[in-house]
């Protein structure tokens, strides 16, 4: 075909766009299909409506949805053609360190003997496999979304969207999880999900080239 | 370009118009010996740039965006070709180092480490090791037999190499 000729068709059929960015009903679909899989996989906490009315469920909610949030925005600035993670970036890391913060605060603050059990809780061994087992059915919907992104560095993009599954994960997660301790979140929590953007990011290797 | 993201194909026609030499350029460049796939590449691009123009951020710069996209689509290109920067061999010039000053100030060195032997053995040295003479050839030019040129050049090469060594502590 002559190039001449292939413009001509492009411009023909040309349609308006809109600025591209990740399908609010996929992530929504994501975050249901994450909360249908807890509760069907684990259960729900038993005492969920106690916890709701204190702080320690919020607060632990708040820091994988502000991460599930500032990885959206990093998804979808890698996912433009030459951008950096920028701005994106460094919310994504300012989150977690800031989390690691409160977590270390938390156990500088109690009795030397108590620091092991708040750090490792009643279940530290299963915490970030299980939040891995439910990233592993939200993937495909945040992977397919992205898809409609064109990332130039899909390892990077990969390990965003892998980061946001994870996130979104943990977030439904906390559902069932009884853990309450900021040190035991930020660990095991930011464990799993940097777990699932390592995934991510060989899945993104294959997944989100154009 | 943002006119074209609104729909205005008339300008979506000049847009991709007046990137495609730029393109053409760009993937010629970098494809030295396969210019033929260049052509090919900026109808990848093109369409690349038509397909994927909901990922323009406006607030940026359409040119890096644009090259962003162009630089992608080449290294996929490279990557599926499975090879890195061939060249045939009629053109092998292009690979090759011309001449420069630099070769005078080689020459000047090597004089300089040379003048060190002895007359005879230096020929014999200059002749194996830079005039790319056999050894026998060499040993016959000079006057030497076989073994006694290899053990001279051998010895020579020692006493050069302590030369330069002492030189540089």
């Amino acid at each position: 075909m002559k190039t001449d000729d292939l413009i001509e068709a492009l411009a023909a059929g040309i349609e308006p766009v809109k600025p591209a960015r990740l399908s609010p009903l996929m992530v929504g679909g994501a975050l249901a299909v994450a909360v249908t899989v807890v509760v069907l996989m684990f259960g729900i906490r038993p005492d969920l409506a106690e916890v709701v009315r204190g702080p320690t469920f919020w607060a632990k909610a708040i820091y994988t949805g502000a991460l599930a949030i500032a990885s959206l925005w990093l998804v979808t600035r890698l996912g433009r053609p030459g951008a950096c993670m920028g701005m994106a970036g460094w919310s994504v890391m300012a989150i977690v360190g800031l989390a690691g913060l409160i977590g270390a605060i938390e156990l500088l603050l109690l009795p030397p003997e108590a620091r092991v059990d708040d750090w490792l809780g009643f279940n530290w061994k299963v915490c970030a496999i299980n939040i891995l087992k439910v990233s592993a059915f939200t993937a495909p919907l945040i992977f397919l979304a992205a898809r409609r992104l064109a990332s130039t560095r899909p390892l990077q993009a990969g390990a965003a969207a892998g980061l946001l599954t994870g996130a979104v994960a943990a977030t439904a997660y906390g559902l069932y999880c009884p853990e309450a301790t900021a040190a035991f979140v930020a660990t095991w929590y930011t464990l799993g999900m940097v777990a699932a953007a390592a995934f991510g990011a060989v899945i993104g290797r294959f997944a989100l080239r154009w | 370009m943002l006119l074209g993201l609104d729909g205005d194909s008339k300008a979506w026609r000049a847009l991709l118009s007046d990137i495609r030499p730029a393109m053409a350029a760009f993937f010629k460049r970098r494809l030295i010996g396969c210019e033929a796939d260049a052509e090919d590449l900026v109808q990848n691009c093109l369409i690349a740039i038509h397909a994927k123009r909901a990922t323009f951020d406006r607030s940026m710069p359409f040119t890096a965006w644009a090259y962003a996209i162009a630089r992608y689509k080449l290294i996929d290109h490279l990557r599926r070709q499975g090879r890195r920067g061939t060249v045939p061999l009629e053109d092998s010039f292009v690979l090759l180092a011309e001449h420069t000053v630099e070769d005078g100030v080689v020459r000047r060195d090597l004089t300089r480490v040379l003048a060190i032997l002895p007359n005879r053995q230096r020929r014999l040295v200059e002749d194996v090791r830079i005039g790319g003479f056999s050894v026998a050839e060499a040993a016959a030019r000079n006057g030497f037999t076989e073994g006694a040129a290899k053990v001279s050049v051998h010895r020579s090469m020692k006493t050069l190499s302590a030369s330069v060594q002492n030189h540089e502590d």
